[in-house]
């Protein structure tokens, strides 16, 4: 029963270093340049298949990671550039917004489907089998996952605290105007943050696709589910998105392992919904 | 007469006589009866989007609720099915106001997560035990719901035309009651919340008191149509919670022009008859689609009622050839 627990618990932490990735992804073009962008599902899912096609033309994973990453900024770069810097002049621009996201969202899963069919598509993982540690088996993927899902979100805290950009970006979001003042461009600043986030979305895409496979509309899921978290830890904070991306892989973990898969997006539902409702600002975040 | 419904009118009498010339075409007239109620249902997503700025993404699942709740009551209460589509109406505007609770101290874009996480959660709601328990028939729906009857006469969609004429009365009758909403005190107060809520509050105007009328009212339509929709095809699935509806209805919304009546409906006729046009490109229709989201979205987005109430046609036209000029020059 402990063992069971501890499995369970392990399988939520691992779900959770994934979570952290697509859920900073989504705070940081939330906090910075406040659209809510719905195609980042969409992204998730070109993530996965850029790797299937890059693995499955002979370039191995290695090839997977060199070209993804350049690629998934380049989407996110353009994106901003060319759908969402158009409509930031109107008044009505965050409606707006998140309706050209969304058509692009829809753009991209037919595009996929058209491109790939509606069958879900695999690439083996980058290091196979298992280890035993005692009495517990752990998928040397799912180590993968930890371990690069944790490497990413340290260098990507380096960054913003460490570069130029990184500093921009948030001052950005602190402060746009005072940002303006002292010399940042806001506008490359905003392309970004969305090609910044499309990486970290897509580059957990990536990492996913030897488990969980990936398929024209599995990116909705990503979306709520990042979403929920965002709010459940604060949409303008950062380490409130972390610490709730690995709170929710847990309980996720649990709730499926106790009532059943079936139940775990009434599960995020209802965490949606108690956040909204009791605390709104989630647990670290600043309103707004 | 105001503009607006000056040109609703015109239309619809221009609609009245489409069966003359097509009444031998069932295919024709399925689309235009599909045509007739999606109207109306952009155009409640209008009043609640357009005209109070509230973001939701809740129609969809407002339409299948309507449809499910009146197949549901007149299965297994046996009850008319016209009582049926009124009752589902009330049912699902007490959702509608039940999801726009937790909606009202939300800014816009959290608002359109709620909506849509209600979105998602209903297709495995409808697909599972408790769903089931209710007489949701699990995945694959309800195939036998009960048509309507008019006195001795049974509607069949073998015969379309006696189903145009009702559909096209019952929708001209919600629009109509949209039309008057918007004209109204209500109207106003949508307004004013949309452009500026904390202005409204400060004049007297209770935002969530008009948040929730406007949800419920949204929601009662377009539950109604729903459960129209449900009694002409006789069967409701879940797979009108895919994504095609909700896309197809998106570009209504944004062809038509939000916010400006009755720009949804010209908008679902569009829509609609390119859809029906692009089914030549099969998978590709989608992709187009989207494409067409994006791009109406930052080209004209005040879309073709935008058009159709600028004071000076030509010269909106000049602007919407230079704004495409610009940006594509930027390019």
């Amino acid at each position: 029963m402990l063992q069971e627990i501890i499995e369970v618990l392990i399988s939520g932490i691992t779900s959770g270093s994934i979570y952290a990735m697509m859920a900073l992804g989504m705070a940081l073009v939330y906090g910075v340049t406040k659209v809510f962008n719905f195609a980042y599902g969409s992204f998730y899912t070109m993530g996965g298949y850029l790797a299937y096609v890059v693995y499955s033309s002979g370039l191995g994973h290695l090839g997977v990671f060199l070209i993804t990453l350049p690629v998934l900024f380049a989407a996110g770069w353009w994106t901003e550039k060319l759908a969402i810097k158009p409509l930031r002049k109107r008044d009505d621009w965050e409606m707006l917004a998140v309706m050209v996201t969304l058509g692009l969202a829809l753009f991209l899963d037919n595009l996929h489907q058209v491109i790939f069919g509606p069958f879900k598509k695999s690439i083996p993982a980058l290091v196979e089998g298992q280890t035993h540690v005692g009495t517990f088996v752990f998928s040397n993927h799912d180590v993968t996952i930890l371990v690069a899902a944790l490497l990413s979100m340290l260098f990507f805290v380096l960054f913003l605290n460490k570069s130029y950009i990184g500093m921009s970006v948030r001052a950005v979001a602190q402060n746009p105007i005072g940002a303006q003042i002292v010399g940042v461009a806001n506008n490359r600043i905003f392309a970004y943050t969305f090609a910044l986030s499309a990486v970290l979305v897509g580059t957990a895409g990536v990492l996913l696709v030897p488990k969980y496979y990936v398929h024209p509309f599995g990116g909705w899921d990503i979306l709520v589910k990042a979403w929920v978290i965002t709010a459940f830890g604060g949409m303008g904070s950062l380490k409130g998105s972390f610490y709730a991306a690995f709170i929710l892989g847990i309980v996720e973990a649990f709730v499926g392992w106790h009532f059943g898969l079936t139940w775990t997006i009434f599960a995020w539902f209802t965490v949606l919904l108690g956040t909204l409702i009791i605390r709104p600002q989630g647990l670290f975040g600043t309103w707004g | 007469m105001r503009q607006d419904l000056k040109i609703l009118i015109g239309f619809y009498s221009v609609l009245a006589f489409w069966p003359l010339f097509f009444h031998n075409n069932p295919g024709i007239m399925h689309i235009l009866i599909l045509c007739l109620l999606w109207g109306v249902v952009a155009a409640s997503w209008d009043l609640i989007m357009g005209f109070a700025g509230i973001f939701t993404f809740g129609q969809v699942a407002f339409y299948v609720i309507g449809g499910y709740g009146s197949a549901i009551l007149t299965r297994t209460f046996g009850i008319s099915p016209w009582l049926g589509i009124l009752a589902a109406g009330g049912i699902t505007a007490i959702i509608g106001i039940l999801v726009g609770l937790p909606c009202l101290r939300l800014k816009g874009s959290y608002v359109a997560l709620v909506t849509f996480a209600v979105h998602m959660i209903l297709e495995p709601f409808l697909k599972s035990e408790p769903g089931r328990a209710i007489g949701t028939g699990g995945p694959q729906g309800i195939l036998d719901i009960p048509p309507l009857t008019f006195f001795e006469y049974t509607y069949n969609s073998m015969e379309p035309v006696p189903w145009f004429y009702t559909v096209f009365i019952i929708s001209f009758i919600s629009l109509f009651i949209i039309y008057k909403i918007i004209h109204s005190n209500w109207g106003l107060a949508f307004l004013t919340i949309r452009d500026s809520e904390v202005f409204a509050r400060s004049i007297g105007v209770n935002d969530f008191k008009y948040k929730l009328i406007v949800f419920a009212i949204s929601a009662f339509i377009t539950g109604m149509i729903g459960a129209v929709y449900a009694h002409y095809v006789g069967m409701m699935s879940h797979r009108l919670l895919g994504l095609d509806f909700f896309l197809i209805l998106m570009v209504m919304l944004v062809l038509g022009g939000m916010g400006r009546f009755p720009g949804a409906v010209l908008g679902a006729f569009i829509a609609v008859f390119i859809s029906e046009e692009l089914r030549i490109f099969e998978t590709y229709r989608n992709v187009i689609f989207g494409a067409m989201v994006i791009l109406l979205v930052i080209f004209m987005p005040q879309g073709i009622a935008g058009f159709l109430f600028s004071d000076n046609k030509l010269k909106s036209t000049r602007n919407l050839m230079t704004l495409m000029n610009k940006k594509l020059s930027k390019l």
